[in-house]
């Protein structure tokens, strides 16, 4: 059968597009070649302190809830797109289809498979805690075939690794591409010490530990936040700014500030964004709570006592040192590799910056028939990739019923 | 009260039945955006009503322009308002099925903050703009022009969308002869689409920009015009600069002339100056209240790209069918019993969708009303009951049926909002749960006395209300009146002998099921504590009964 649109990616913005397009009585197919939808925004955290700080994390679950209930959206998980033929209004998909290794029917959660596995990370539980999937990049069984342990070990029959890929061809009257961004890499700026300097984590790995309440500060009493990590550096190639993460390192910073009062939170910056409405009263009241240091570190080193030691230009062009327990660095959002290759498939090109589609926030791309939605087409915060998936909803919309008139005629 | 007073209080009277209305759409523009968006809405077969500053000659088919309007009223709601317009003339009463609010940001010079006053060679970036279009709008002519300094964002946050116009300006005037541009500014805001590079190729073609932390540049003024002086923040040198022009930059403020939408909408009171409150639950162009949009400035965005996705999304929201089919967990609309109801408007002030109307007595919109359940809870008549979602007993049945069914000894009956709270408890799976008994509720904003009585009733221990965080609830301030409740609730238990410990709010978030899984265990300590506490009392009372 023939969809309205076929939507590359799961997470927020491919879920809020298909949900969009169902309220306006459009069908549509997800493809998400994770084993669960979510995508990034599924491992940020909330940061409410005594009231909502908007970071927008939350409207994942919103639209994860009435995206399940919803009959006109088909979501297929473990799949990527092999091809494309056709053309708008009429594409032809070939989607290949990992099968669920864990068969959630049978799985009753109980973990055992965890306790065998031998490799960290191999079996991925989900970011609501309930159901477990295997990661084949790192499973023993799709590198080499000697390990079954998980299998071996279930008590329900739940896990079948020998069950083979599924090839299906998909119709669509339209693509739309939903792919997401991938987190700037702080090994591309290596004066940063990251992977080098113990206490040195990136803004998303902290997020992450503080989703699954797993950070405690221990020693860590004293936090820096380095922002512009992979933003607004031209000798990376990365000549854009990546809009979400003023927002996201100041959040944190005042969520950590909240829980733990003793904490002292330090941000070195360029320039920090507006992120909010009013946003002097703001910026006095993060004042308060954050150290904000106008100096982005020159290098950050293992210190004397093995804390990180960050070296920059202080007031009057000294060059300071200063230690502190935690490093965050604030990475930003940068083209997905994927996503470019996925442009490839389904002809969009690329913008200047590296993101699949246009220049601006536009939803159209080089290709007749097939649109972009959030991040993939340039950085965005979660309330801006809401927007901008209900505008991409909006022009599939048009392109649909245009397409069926002309069919009529 | 006088019948008029009400009326001009609260502009929610029963309007007249719906005529075919609904593929009207009253836009409130000013500028390029409110004409593209009637043009559009056009286009897609809707009859439009654009108020507002229209240049001659730029009609389209199926827009109706009202130039010198002005908005004077609203009543009724989505589907078939009633709009009163003024315009020089006369009076106009139209009827439309939406409204949208799409003018263009106040734009207010900075000049008081530089304690600057506008003059020959002291002009805003609008001024400026007016100059570049026409040639010949300023008082001095371009080619005399070599130093130009920007101010930017210098004493007050700016926006990315002014200094987009600041970089165009500049780009501008390079290409029309020799000048040197300075921008003067605190943080450079660039997080929109393509200002970073601009930036960079800016500063490369010559413009210096000084970045100050501190109260920047002194002015003062020569004969000649203004002069600044300045400590160069990289080079700590003190120096001087005397422009030929001064260009003050400019705030972005929301459009006036929402007043009567504000008064449609209750909770409005918690966005002003916007249309809409600054929270995720309202992500796009959409309100509080349906069938009024946002676009643009009304909800405090300025940049000239994402208002136009607004655009879109303005179509997309009126093409979906209406009403929409409501989620089936949710109760039907509320229904007002005539015989109680006194008119006492309670409801009708606190519904913060404005979804309640009233000639003889209190009636809800079904499309506008969102079953929040705070009319219900508010009412002092006890007039007005949410109806049972399909093939769902009332609350306190629901609420005693489970007990029963699981048995009461020991249990904590949650009160989860269906938003935020029980979709936490969703991912909760086996951490809590034995005891907990779930009750989801539209908003923690319909749970009240009544309901927390009945749980303790029917053999509760205690009793948690969830609802969201302050300034993400979906009916605005539900769940600042449910914690008040809970704190009224909690004063009343002690003195009908139950430990107000037993009662607990807590603020939650669909992604914070370790927020609710704390609470529970909090709640649980409490009652082992206070069972403990009332035994021992107990004991004690036995126990000096048998002495004497």
């Amino acid at each position: 059968m023939k969809k309205d649109a076929l939507i590359l990616g799961g997470g927020i913005a491919g879920l809020w597009c298909a949900w969009e397009l169902a309220r306006l009585g459009l069908e549509s197919t997800i493809v998400e070649t994770a084993a669960f939808p979510g995508g990034r925004a599924a491992r940020l955290c909330c940061k409410a302190t005594d009231e909502c700080r908007r970071c927008g994390a939350c409207l994942l679950e919103d639209v994860l809830h009435k995206v399940v209930w919803s009959d006109r959206i088909t979501m297929l998980l473990h799949s990527d797109l092999l091809q494309v033929q056709g053309e708008s209004g009429d594409f032809h998909a070939t989607v290949s289809q990992r099968p669920a290794r864990i068969v959630s029917d049978r799985c009753n959660d109980c973990g055992a498979c965890e306790a065998t596995c031998p490799v960290p990370g191999a079996l991925v539980r989900s970011p609501w805690d309930r159901g477990l999937a295997i990661d084949e990049q790192k499973c023993r069984w799709f590198q080499d075939a000697s390990c079954r342990a998980c299998q071996e070990t279930c008590a329900q029959d739940a896990v079948n690794l020998d069950r083979t890929p599924e090839i299906l061809e998909l119709n669509a009257s339209t693509i739309v591409l939903a792919s997401g961004f991938k987190p700037s890499d702080p090994h591309d700026t290596p004066r940063f010490g990251y992977g080098r300097v113990p206490g040195v984590v990136t803004g998303l790995e902290l997020e992450s530990l503080l989703r699954q309440e797993n950070w405690e500060p221990g020693p860590s009493r004293k936090i820096a936040f380095i922002q512009c990590v992979g933003s607004r550096d031209a000798k990376i190639g990365r000549n854009y700014c990546s809009r979400v993460c003023c927002g996201y390192a100041l959040r944190l910073a005042r969520l950590l500030r909240n829980r733990f009062p003793d904490l002292s939170t330090s941000m070195f910056y360029m320039d920090i964004q507006s992120f909010e409405r009013d946003f002097d009263k703001r910026l006095k009241e993060i004042e308060q709570e954050v150290k904000l240091v106008r100096s982005i570190p020159s290098e950050i080193r293992k210190g004397a006592d093995g804390s990180p030691e960050l070296v920059y230009q202080g007031l009057d062009d000294n060059r300071e040192f200063e230690s502190f327990d935690l490093v965050v660095l604030s990475v930003g959002i940068s083209p997905n590799q994927s996503s470019v290759e996925l442009g490839n498939i389904v002809g969009a090109s690329s913008n200047v910056d590296g993101f699949v589609g246009g220049d601006g926030e536009a939803a159209v791309t080089s290709r007749c028939g097939v649109f972009v939605a959030g991040t993939v087409q340039g950085p965005k915060s979660i309330e801006e990739t809401v927007s901008h998936a209900i505008r991409t909803a909006g022009e599939v919309a048009s392109c649909v019923s245009k397409i069926s008139r002309e069919e009529n005629e | 009260m006088k019948a008029s007073a009400i009326e001009s209080i609260f502009l929610t009277r029963k309007p007249r039945p719906k005529e075919d209305a609904a593929l009207r759409v009253l836009v409130l523009g000013g500028d390029q955006t409110g004409m593209d968006l009637a043009s559009r809405l056009a286009v897609e077969g809707f009859e439009v009503l654009l108020v507002g500053g229209t240049a001659v000659g730029q009609t389209s088919e199926g827009v109706d322009l009202f130039p010198d309007a002005v908005l004077e009223e609203i009543q009724g709601f989505v589907g078939g308002f009633e709009v009163i317009l003024r315009t020089r003339r006369d009076r106009l009463t139209e009827r439309v099925g939406f409204i949208v609010a799409a003018q263009p940001a106040r734009i207010v010079p900075k000049y008081e903050q530089h304690s600057l006053t506008k003059s020959r060679k002291v002009i805003s970036l609008s001024d400026l703009e007016a100059g570049l279009r026409t040639g010949n709008a300023l008082e001095q002519p371009l080619d005399e022009w070599f130093h130009a300094a920007f101010l930017y964002g210098l004493k007050t946050e700016s926006q990315p969308a002014v200094f987009a116009r600041v970089l165009d300006a500049i780009e501008k005037l390079q290409g029309q002869g020799a000048i040197q541009p300075y921008v003067f500014t605190r943080h450079l805001k660039v997080a929109a689409a393509g200002l970073e590079r601009r930036y960079r190729e800016c500063r490369e073609r010559g413009t210096l920009f000084f970045k100050f932390d501190d109260a920047g540049p002194f002015f003062d003024s020569s004969p000649n015009g203004p002069v600044m002086t300045f400590t160069d923040p990289l080079l700590h040198l003190e120096m001087d600069l005397e422009p030929d022009v001064l260009v003050v930059d400019e705030e972005l403020l929301p459009p006036t002339m929402l007043e009567p939408l504000f008064k449609s909408m209750p909770s409005s009171r918690f966005a002003a100056p916007f249309l809409k409150p600054e929270s995720t639950r309202f992500p796009g162009v959409e309100t509080p209240k349906a069938g009024i949009l946002a676009v643009g400035a009304s909800r405090g965005v300025f940049d000239p790209e994402i208002i136009r996705g607004d655009i879109e999304a303005v179509i997309v929201a009126l093409k979906r069918p209406m009403p929409e089919p409501m989620q089936e967990s949710l109760p039907g609309p509320p229904e007002v019993d005539p015989g109680k109801c006194t008119m006492c408007l309670t409801c009708v002030r606190l519904c913060p969708h404005g979804a309640i109307s009233f000639s003889k007595h209190a009636e809800a919109d079904g499309a506008t009303c969102t079953r929040c359940g705070i009319c219900a809870e508010e009412c002092p008549m006890e007039a007005i009951k949410l109806e049972p979602a399909s093939q769902q007993p009332e609350m306190s049945v629901r609420i005693r049926n489970c007990l029963v069914h699981t048995g009461a000894a020991g249990k904590i009956v949650a009160f989860l909002c269906s938003r935020s709270a029980a979709h936490a408890m969703e991912s909760i799976g086996r951490q809590i749960g034995e005891n907990l008994v779930p009750i989801p509720v539209p908003c923690a904003g319909t749970v009240g006395l009544t309901h927390i009585l009945s749980a303790f009733e029917s053999g509760a221990d205690g009793v948690i209300v969830a609802g969201c965080f302050k300034g993400n609830c979906a009916s605005i301030y539900g769940t600042l009146l449910a914690e008040d409740r809970v704190g009224q609730v909690r004063g009343f238990l002690g003195e009908v002998g139950i430990d107000p410990g037993r009662v607990m709010f807590v603020s939650t978030a669909s992604n914070t099921p370790g927020v609710l899984v704390h609470a529970v265990r909090n709640l649980e300590l409490t009652i082992t504590r206070v069972n403990n506490v009332e035994q021992c009392e107990k004991s004690q009372k036995r126990g000096s009964g048998a002495i004497p």
